[in-house]
């Protein structure tokens, strides 16, 4: 079997980043919404580890420390606003969502 | 690699993160046994001393070409954006102090600082890295600011959509970020730009460029990304929505006209003639058409005053973009100046909403009848705002509007799609100046619907807000060289 190469690992996160984007556009319930949204953030995550390691340089591999601490933080808000919003209205589906519409 | 000068040149988010921990410490030391009134005026007086003292900063920091190995850049656009932001962020929290009920003061104070913090390093910032840090923390602060309000349902839906776009918007950047990096090998702007005049054009550049403008479009509020604007603009806390209006969009605009022009620069292409050539201008092109047109005529069809400042809003978005296509051959300085000034007359607008509000209630249009009557200075300074943003002479959103679209018509005259664009933007905006005259004319023309309104007490605060706007849109509409020859 050949070693995986640039091209591969490319093509899994455009993969990754693409149901990440459905799962978006197409789920209706809040939490899997934001499943999908960390799913989109892994996919660059996985395309800059890989261009590090074939590039020779290590930016790539820093950036990923940082992602992945700002997506902690992400879900931290994002989370928070979930309650809030169950609190006052007891749903997390987004099509309930509509009080904002002219 | 200095640390001293990286701290000098990191002054004004170091002032504010000290006085955003500060305003809390005290009122978790302090704050206990005092009234609600007492704790948010000292976390906004708190707040107010951070805020200059980021400003002595940014102008000690002074301007020097690349600290830290290129990581921040000093030059005139971070020192004016910088100044510009700073403020924006006074103004909203003097305005804090003036109209709002929190229930917890402090963590607003705070988190307004954080935000502030995100922007001033967004204006700064010269590398992937930190420009992504800084927009996540900008954004992740204006997420809870939207959300704040935890007693009204509104609130948290808007922070919910805001956050949901936004994350979406913040991956698409970051996928586009690895793209780029993966082209070039380098995450600074210098090397990126290097590296791309050698490269030139390949499917895989253009599909990074896309990425970076859908989430510029995002942060811009731009057709077709602006989805979130209005529900935000209509739900989130007032204060909230003057921030996320005006310092916000000065910050992205000044993170991505540095990310386009010096990053992607080599990737352009050129909208100056008809046939023009591939590269990210045709798209910001496209964006802005789409902004003028969708922003200005839905904004006819609203009847809530938030949602119309939020269409106008977006219509605004679409002369900006402009701006950044002019920004190449004419500069910044229409760009800065237009961005800049629209913030002032917004947030000028949303102060007026924030007091009307206090004082009962302002959702419909015609929640601001008769506000001659129940408050001269309230509707004088609307006047003011409303023209401002009309682009009525002498305001400054008459000279914003001026220099970016002659910009925009010496790219190529009337050969190209810039020139065109001029044109639609010149003729939209008589279509916006209805819809502003439709707002004054409630707000100056129209008796109060009940003759025996109540007259709308003004607080001190607010009327500082209002007063130092309204004279600020009128002084650079008069000397706009004062802003315009910093660049």
């Amino acid at each position: 079997m050949t070693p995986a190469t640039l091209n591969d690992y490319v093509l899994i996160s455009a993969v990754l980043f693409a149901i990440g984007f459905f799962g978006v556009l197409l789920r209706r319930n809040t939490l899997v919404i934001f499943m999908s949204l960390e799913l989109m953030l892994v996919a660059s995550t996985l395309a800059l580890v890989a261009f590090s390691r074939f590039n020779g340089t290590m930016d790539g591999n820093v950036f990923v420390f940082f992602i992945l601490t700002v997506a902690a933080a992400e879900v931290a808000v994002g989370l928070a606003i979930i309650v809030a919003l169950f609190r006052k209205r007891h749903t997390v589906q987004v099509d309930e969502l509509n009080t904002l519409k002219n | 690699m200095n640390y001293l000068e990286l701290l000098r040149a990191l002054l004004p988010e170091t002032a504010l993160v000290v006085g955003a921990l500060l305003a809390l410490t005290f009122d978790l030391s302090f704050g206990v046994r005092q009234s609600r009134e007492t704790r948010l005026h000292a976390a906004v007086i708190i707040g107010t001393l951070a805020v200059v003292a980021a400003m002595f900063g940014a102008l000690s920091a002074g301007v020097a070409d690349a600290v830290f190995g290129g990581v921040l850049v000093l030059d005139e656009l971070t020192l004016a954006s910088r100044l510009g932001v700073l403020m924006l962020a006074w103004l909203t929290l003097t305005l804090t102090g003036g109209t709002a009920r929190l229930r917890h003061p402090a963590e607003f104070v705070a988190i307004v600082l954080f935000a502030t913090a995100g922007f001033t390093l967004m204006a700064a910032a010269q590398q992937l890295l930190v420009a992504f840090l800084a927009l996540e923390l900008a954004s992740l602060s204006l997420y809870i600011l939207a959300g704040f309000d935890k007693s009204r349902p509104e609130s948290a839906e808007a922070a919910l959509k805001y956050f949901l776009f936004g994350g979406m918007s913040a991956a698409f950047l970051l996928f586009g970020f690895s793209l780029i990096y993966g082209l070039t090998g380098s995450i600074e702007l210098p090397q990126i730009a290097h590296q791309l005049a050698r490269q030139g054009q390949s499917p895989l550049l253009s599909l990074a460029l896309v990425m970076v403008l859908v989430a510029f479009g995002f942060k811009a509020a731009a057709a077709p990304f602006h989805l979130w604007a209005p529900d935000v603009y209509e739900g989130a806390p007032v204060v909230s929505s003057a921030l996320i209006a005006s310092a916000s969009k000065l910050a992205g605009f000044t993170l991505f006209v540095r990310l386009l022009w010096p990053g992607f620069g080599p990737a352009a292409g050129s909208v100056a003639t008809a046939a023009g050539s591939p590269g990210w201008l045709p798209l910001v092109a496209c964006l802005s058409a789409a902004s003028l047109l969708l922003g200005n005529f839905a904004a006819l069809a609203q009847s809530n005053v938030r949602r119309l400042l939020a269409y106008s809003a977006i219509a605004h978005a679409g002369v900006m973009l402009l701006g950044v296509i002019v920004a190449g051959d004419a500069g910044l300085g229409p760009l800065f100046y237009y961005v800049f000034t629209y913030g002032l007359a917004t947030i000028g607008a949303f102060a007026v909403i924030a007091v009307v509000e206090r004082a009962g209630c302002c959702q419909k249009i015609t929640d601001l009848a008769g506000l001659h009557r129940r408050s001269p200075l309230l509707a004088g300074c609307f006047a003011v705002y409303l023209l401002s943003l009309a682009g009525i002479p002498p305001l400054a959103g008459f000279f914003g509007k001026f220099t970016v679209f002659a910009a925009a018509l010496n790219l190529g005259g009337l050969a190209g799609p810039a020139g065109w664009l001029a044109l639609l933007a010149i003729a939209l905006s008589a279509v916006a100046l209805y819809y502003y005259l439709v707002m004054l004319k409630q707000a100056l023309v129209v008796a109060p619907a009940d003759p025996a309104s109540a007259p709308v007490p003004v607080p001190a605060d607010a009327a500082i807000v209002l007063v130092f706007t309204a004279l600020l849109l009128v002084l650079l509409g008069l000397f706009p060289s004062v802003v315009l020859r910093i660049f």
